[in-house]
């Protein structure tokens, strides 16, 4: 980054050694502005890493169906007459159509295409074509099944997709991960989870990765919410103080806690771009619901494991490039990179099987506060991606750094390193791996 | 309408309701705030569902999910020129038709009406910058003699499972 000056590069073509994108803690903005090095992205890291597709219940009968995307690929996922799980591309094997225009459904029979009829398994088989004589020896049914994605497996229910043949073991790609989907597992007080049937979705015109870059960095609340601080101030004072406020209010003034307050808690970061925050951000509910809660709790796990399962204090976990999981409020994210500027966001809510309602309410505000457009946390955020997109079009500066907290380095393991929340280290973490997907050819 | 419908419709009831609900959507393209939040009780329910099937708040997202609380942090920021994504703000205009009262309880009732609203933020992005939102809206009314409050109101947006960029102005 060096040859030319501090901020501009010789770099003319930024897909012919992408690895170079990455340099001495910084990273240059063709990563958010470049359709090419999106277009690598999607092979690459898209078609490399472990996707997040899926929690079992969605598609719970035999028929059920939902359609995903990994990277830019759609894909449906479905439950096969035999209870088996298949992921397959949602296209035809004839002409190309899609065959499936529904995000979810029921469809026992398969997929039928609406162009000439062909009529698909869940698995991708080719179980019949109308006319079939005309293709009378020129036609091998087995050749025309539908490639099915080359890994699928599950952890806790939740499924996967890995597009590459040479992949990692699930658990390996999420490591110190997995722990996370423990910790909104292990929070039913039947063992048991499932997704709410009602999901929302957002999007904004910018690079994916800004989500990610965004999620876990505590300094911006501070600036980027300060309105939202602002007005749940003010209202608190109508209301007879921060007390009286209800939880979506309680949320918009947390992003006024002190940078000392993020500076006492932890980030955790972990191999392929992993990462998570210690520290629930101020968004308490009623004592007596928890109360409920606890007791269910205690009377499936026991004292000791209901307490360890309570006292597992973790913000949001950020299970690159595909997912962010939120097991206190229930809630976990899709991230849908579309093109380099354009990024859908799925919010999902996860019921705990067997908890009081008031335990799935609690996770629909925050889920609602968390992943609507129409949130003042989330609608000013949105507004930030698409002004960083637009300023790292022009040309003056082409790095940009990720240098906050660089010094500071609480505990290295093999598994995970330790940080101060107020740390860039997650974004860093990012790229390391961004930059190893990227850089394979 | 119906012959024994038509004999019991209540022009002027229809009148003052139509006129209720123009008000309202008035207020809000004049971003006046307080008086539109004048218009509400304090137990008020404002919900943009996800989907038309949706049949109470309780049952799961919603992109607005509003109490009274939410409503005065909402319309505060919107004030405020440090809330991003009202920077500049949103304006709008609002296109009210077809108000009709569903259920006539006496001290309630329940009314229906199609609106569609433009709206503009003059992000100098060209076409981009203007939306258009479209749907059948419910409001449920506390009636005091002549006098009106809204204690519910559901929006239900034509593409309401759809994906929405930021929306920082209310329906």
């Amino acid at each position: 980054m060096t040859s030319q000056s501090f901020l501009t590069s010789d770099i003319k073509h930024p897909t012919q050694n992408p690895a170079s994108l990455v340099q001495n803690n910084h990273v240059h903005r063709a990563v958010y502005t470049d359709p090419q090095v999106f277009k690598l992205e999607m092979e690459r890291l898209f078609g490399r890493a472990w996707i997040y597709l899926a929690h079992e219940s969605e598609i719970a009968k035999p028929g059920d169906f939902v359609q995903r995307h990994i990277g830019t690929q759609g894909v449906i996922l479905s439950r096969a007459k035999d209870g088996g799980i298949h992921a397959i591309y949602n296209r035809c094997s004839h002409r190309g159509a899609t065959l499936c225009s529904f995000q979810k459904g029921n469809s026992p029979q398969g997929h039928q295409c609406p162009y000439h009829g062909w009529v698909f398994a869940a698995d991708g088989r080719l179980k019949s074509v109308p006319s079939a004589k005309n293709y009378d020896g020129v036609f091998d049914k087995e050749k025309y099944k539908i490639q099915e994605v080359a890994g699928l497996e599950s952890y806790r229910g939740f499924i996967f997709g890995n597009l590459s043949e040479d992949r990692p073991a699930l658990t390996d790609f999420l490591g110190h991960m997995t722990s996370s989907i423990d910790d909104l597992v292990d929070r039913s007080p039947t063992g048991e989870v499932e997704i709410a049937p009602f999901v929302l979705r957002h999007h904004y015109r910018a690079n994916w990765k800004m989500t990610f870059e965004n999620l876990n960095d505590v300094i911006h609340p501070g600036f980027a919410h300060a309105a939202s601080v602002v007005s749940a101030k003010h209202v608190a004072g109508q209301v007879g103080g921060p007390d009286a406020l209800v939880p979506t209010l309680g949320m918009m003034m947390a992003n006024g806690k002190p940078i000392s307050f993020f500076q006492n808690i932890d980030m955790v970061t972990a191999p392929n771009g992993h990462s998570f925050i210690g520290g629930h951000m101020g968004a308490d509910y009623s004592p007596n619901t928890q109360d409920a809660y606890t007791q269910s709790l205690i009377a499936f796990h026991g004292e000791e494991k209901a307490r360890q399962v309570l006292g597992q204090d973790r913000h949001l976990t950020l299970m690159y490039p595909s997912s962010t999981w939120h097991a206190r409020y229930q809630t976990i994210r899709i991230v849908r990179p579309v093109r380099h500027d354009l990024t859908e966001v799925i919010g999902f809510n996860v019921r705990l099987k067997g908890a009081p309602e008031e335990t799935f309410e609690n996770a629909v505000e925050y889920c609602t506060g968390a992943n609507s457009a129409a949130s003042p946390v989330i609608a000013d955020d949105l507004e930030i991606y698409e002004r960083c997109l637009e300023g790292n079009q022009w040309s003056d500066q082409d790095w940009i750094p990720m240098t906050r907290g660089l010094a500071e380095v609480r505990e290295e393991t093999d598994a995970f390193n330790r940080h101060p929340s107020t740390a860039e280290a997650f974004i860093r973490n990012q790229f390391k791996a961004w930059a190893h997907y990227m850089g394979e050819v | 309408m119906q012959a024994a419908m038509m004999e019991d419709f209540d022009l002027a009831l229809d009148a003052k309701v139509r006129h209720f609900v123009e008000q309202e959507a008035r207020l809000l393209d004049d971003r006046d705030f307080s008086s539109w939040l004048e218009m509400y009780t304090k137990d008020c329910v404002y919900w943009v569902p996800v989907s038309r099937e949706q049949t109470s708040p309780r049952d799961g997202v919603a992109h607005f999910r509003d109490d009274y609380q939410i409503m005065l942090a909402r319309t505060h920021r919107l004030l405020n020129p440090r809330s991003f994504s009202a920077e500049p703000p949103p304006v709008t205009c609002h296109v009210v038709s077809g108000v009709r009262i569903d259920e006539d309880a006496g001290d309630s009732l329940i009314v229906s009406s199609s609106q569609m609203v433009i709206e503009f933020r003059n992000r100098g992005r060209f076409e981009e910058d203007q939306r258009v939102f479209g749907g059948r809206v419910i409001h449920h009314l506390a009636r005091n003699g002549s006098k009106f409050a809204i204690t519910f109101k559901r929006i239900d947006l034509i593409n309401a499972d759809s994906s929405f960029n930021a929306l920082a102005a209310p329906f």
